[in-house]
């Protein structure tokens, strides 16, 4: 015993291996864990965090600012979690272990574009095309330090398509941000809920709409059905959307476009209405003038929520890429 | 119920720190009452001074002893072997049959599955009584290092000398305790009981069928004591009746006793194994707090070592169903692996060792000696487990009633005190026997008895509620306690106020 102890204090010596996820400097930056990993310190990953989420907000065309903001936040007990959900269930399990990727190698799209229209391949090549998009455009994780962690990352960003097919959400701007409040609660990726802030620059009556009708929908579904991580995409193709649906336990979304329609006719409606009343107004009152100053501030109003809406609906995009 | 009004965590906050020191120190050499391990046969003749042979049934003895367990062998040869009390009348009754481990001998490239940690002051009190010497060194492992550590937050602190400054002196015996196969220990004190001057009545392969009082006789009033009837029929009565009968204790239910606790919903899987060559590394014991329950590993001689995995009875009787080698591949992800991994693999009827392989190949986990080295194999039939419990007896005594043993405490196997603590008994009552005999007293009054039960009822209470604390604090998957768990975890681990160091060494000496 005492002849070992000399030698057994060498062994300890390298006992601990280079954990990622203790605290080192900026001089001695790890090696990565992973092609592309790039280890960064507790205070990088905060100024990242911050930073990424300030350009994210001034420049919402910078998907990899917003990329980078999904990873930062996610790190580590957010993308830990999603991972061991995945480790729960058989399926998520297996596709952990084959680290499947989606290409436009992978998935044959032409093949894709032949099924029936009601199948996942066909509602998410559709998709794509209409989006002008292809599985390629999808950046590759460098933040998150665990392999397996990175992993579950890139899996939620190249399955991301595939929650657009089988929410069977409108793309419009409230069926984008009742997606992202799908996917909050069904995945608790922080980068998500902080999309769905962008519901605040949206008109009123369309806020109004979200939150008694789609976000309770989203969060209600999120939270209830089973993890769309654990869906092995590539076996899918074929199954049909509403079976699917069924399947996670989602229920069938209140009808955005029917209801969009709706409050435009009755908008159209009220309108029609008050422009006569106005004319009629007119017609009495000598104050032609008012009415047209008053117009205008209304237009600049308007003009403005636009500009913000447009951005919001950038930031979401991007997200929606990431 | 006088004890219900005890401040519990006042209790174990006042006593912890003591308690090592005061309860559980045994004999040392200069002790005032030093054991002797054999003695002159003309003290025979003295033996019968205290008790009466006049009635032909039932027969009277000093003091007899229910339950031939650990508890109840310590106590038979404790009694033979300490001066003042060596010459009761002794009778030790057993259900079962103590032949094969009368008989017993070492199978060499084998261990039994039922192993105890025997903390020094056990050992010592086993010295003193001439046990230890039969006990064969070679299939004792001692250790004087412990890895313990969070699953979930992998906070862990490390009992190592070595790590310590200064490290540890030549002076000191450091270890923590020793690692002794439940049937050698018997087997070593049945034969310190054989060397005895005055034989107890040893009467195994029956059992206590009734306990009831006794009656007038001729010469004796025996309406006070209690007379215990076996299955042979055969009936002895007792000035002292002792129950080191175990959990279900027919003593304590004859003395109207009450036993409190409650059942964990737990078993305790015990097994050994082969392992991988370890020589590199120091003997630790290693025990990883799973939300189910800890599971712990501990050291033999060689490249042997033993699990007590503590965890759902449904999850027990999967592990029990494996094959060897997947039950060998979800011990060895048990201390590797997430706690996420080791509950899903619990689900898989095979092939956990192609899961678990490609699990701890993406599973950062620390290196031996941090955690235990690989196990390889599973002795064949060491697969067993056992119901875990907490029960506390109200009182020890009654008039003519003395519990010691599980019959008095059930505690959780974590810290692997039960045998340790029912030792301790066993030594604080005859201690309190011999000072009885010495002021002239009935040793079965309770004026004898009061001393045994005041030294110890505090301490095992305070020990039993600390583990069951224990057990509850660690059954959180989540929530504030776990990381507040882990700061007392580092607090120690750092060596803080010199609080490692002193919990080493209080372990050491106790
Ligand atoms: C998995 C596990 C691991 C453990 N590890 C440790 C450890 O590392 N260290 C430690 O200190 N403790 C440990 N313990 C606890 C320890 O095993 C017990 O505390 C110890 O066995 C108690 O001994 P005992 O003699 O009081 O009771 P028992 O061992 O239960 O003996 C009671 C005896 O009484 C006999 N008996 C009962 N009723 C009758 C009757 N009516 N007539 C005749 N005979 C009767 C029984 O046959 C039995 O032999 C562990 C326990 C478990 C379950």
């Amino acid at each position: 015993m005492a002849a070992s102890t000399t030698c057994l204090r060498c062994l300890r010596s390298r006992a601990l291996p280079a954990a990622s996820n203790r605290a080192f400097s900026v001089l001695n930056r790890p090696p990565p864990n992973y092609p592309g990993h790039v280890p960064l310190t507790g205070p990088e990953r905060l100024f990242l965090a911050a930073g990424s989420a300030l350009m994210s907000f001034i420049d919402p065309r910078r998907g990899d600012m917003i990329a980078l903001l999904g990873e930062t936040t996610a790190q580590p007990f957010f993308i830990t979690r999603l991972r061991d959900t995945m480790l729960r269930h058989p399926t998520g399990r297996r596709i952990l272990r084959a680290r499947p990727r989606i290409t436009s190698q992978s998935l044959s799209l032409p093949r894709l574009r032949s099924l029936p229209p009601n199948t996942i391949g066909a509602t998410y090549v559709a998709w794509l095309d209409r989006e002008g998009v292809s599985p390629d455009t999808r950046a590759d994780v460098r933040y998150i330090d665990d392999e397996e962690c990175a992993y579950v990352m890139q899996r939620y960003r190249e399955c991301h398509d595939f929650y657009h097919a089988i929410t069977g959400l409108p793309i419009v701007r409230e069926g984008e941000i009742a997606l992202k409040a799908f996917e909050f609660a069904n995945t608790g990726l922080p980068m998500t809920g902080l999309s769905v802030f962008s519901a605040l620059t949206v008109k009123a009556d369309e806020r109004e709409r979200l939150l008694k009708v789609y976000l309770p929908w989203a969060v209600r579904n999120g939270m209830q059905a089973e993890s769309v991580l654990n869906v092995y995409w590539e076996e899918e193709l074929e199954t049909d959307v509403g079976e699917m649906r069924e399947r996670l336990g989602i229920e069938v979304p209140p009808d955005l476009r029917t209801a969009r329609a709706e409050a435009r006719r009755r908008k159209r409606d009220g309108k029609t209405t008050t422009t006569t009343a106005t004319t009629a107004a007119a017609g009495t009152a000598p104050t032609g003038d008012e009415t047209a100053k008053v117009e205008t501030e209304a237009e600049r109003a308007e003009r403005e929520q636009l500009e913000i809406e447009r951005k919001a609906m950038e930031i979401l995009e991007q997200a929606d890429k990431m | 119920m006088w004890h219900e009004n005890i401040d519990h965590a006042n209790v174990i906050n006042r006593t912890k720190t003591t308690m090592r020191q005061t309860l559980l120190r045994l004999p040392t050499r200069n002790s005032v009452w030093a054991f002797r391990a054999s003695r002159p046969a003309q003290i025979a003749s003295t033996r019968r001074s205290f008790a009466s042979e006049a009635s032909p049934s039932p027969e009277v003895y000093d003091v007899v002893v229910v339950g031939g367990g650990p508890v109840g062998l310590t106590l038979a040869a404790s009694l033979g072997a300490a001066r003042t009390t060596s010459h009761l009348k002794v009778a030790l009754i057993e259900g079962m049959d103590l032949a094969p481990i009368r008989n017993w001998s070492p199978k060499p490239d084998y261990f039994a599955n039922r192993i105890v940690s025997l903390i020094p002051s056990t050992v010592r009190l086993l010295k003193e009584i001439g046990a230890w010497k039969h006990i064969q060194q070679n299939r004792v492992q001692s250790y004087d290092g412990m890895q313990v550590w969070d699953g979930m937050t992998g906070a862990r602190v490390e009992f190592d000398w070595n790590k310590l400054w200064g490290g540890k002196d030549e002076q000191t015996d450091t270890t923590i305790a020793h690692m002794v196969e439940n049937i050698h220990l018997s087997h070593g004190l049945l034969k310190a009981i054989g060397d005895l001057a005055v034989q107890p009545t040893m009467i195994d392969k029956t059992k206590v069928e009734r306990i009831q009082y006794g009656e007038m006789t001729g010469q004796l009033d025996m309406r006070d004591w209690p007379v215990v009837t076996l299955s042979t029929g055969q009936q002895l009565a007792a000035r002292l009746l002792i129950g080191a009968d175990g959990g279900n204790s027919p003593v304590r239910t004859f003395a109207g006793i009450e036993s409190r606790g409650w059942d964990y919903d737990r078993h305790s899987m015990v097994a050994t194994f082969k392992i991988e060559d370890d020589s590199a590394f120091p003997k630790f014991a290693y025990q990883r707090f799973l939300p189910s329950g800890p599971v712990a590993i501990l050291p033999l001689p060689g490249n042997f070592a033993n699990l007590a995995w503590s965890t759902t009875p449904e999850k027990v009787t999967h592990l029990k169903s494996l094959a060897p080698e997947d039950f060998v591949a979800m011990v060895n992800a048990a201390f590797r692996l997430s706690y996420t991994d080791i509950d899903y693999l619990h689900n898989l009827k095979s092939g956990v060792v192609e899961e678990t392989k490609w699990r701890e190949s993406v599973t950062q986990h620390p290196d031996p000696p941090q955690i235990p080295v690989r196990i390889t194999e599973v002795l064949d039939g060491t697969r067993a487990s056992f119901p875990l419990k907490m029960r506390h007896a109200d009182k020890y005594i009654a008039e003519r009633i003395a519990l010691v043993g599980d019959a008095a405490h059930t505690i959780h196997p974590m810290a692997g005190q039960g045998l340790n603590s029912g030792i301790g008994d066993v030594y604080s009552l005859v201690k309190s026997l011999a000072e009885g005999i010495r002021h002239g007293q009935d040793v079965g009054s309770s004026f004898t008895l009061e001393p045994f039960q005041s030294e110890r009822y505090l301490p095992n209470n305070a020990l039993l509620g600390f583990v069951d604390k224990l057990h509850t604090l660690y059954g959180f998957e989540s929530g504030p306690l776990v990381p507040l768990r882990s700061l007392g975890v580092e607090i120690i681990n750092r060596d803080w106020f010199g609080l490692k160091r002193f919990l080493m060494s209080q372990a050491a000496k106790s």
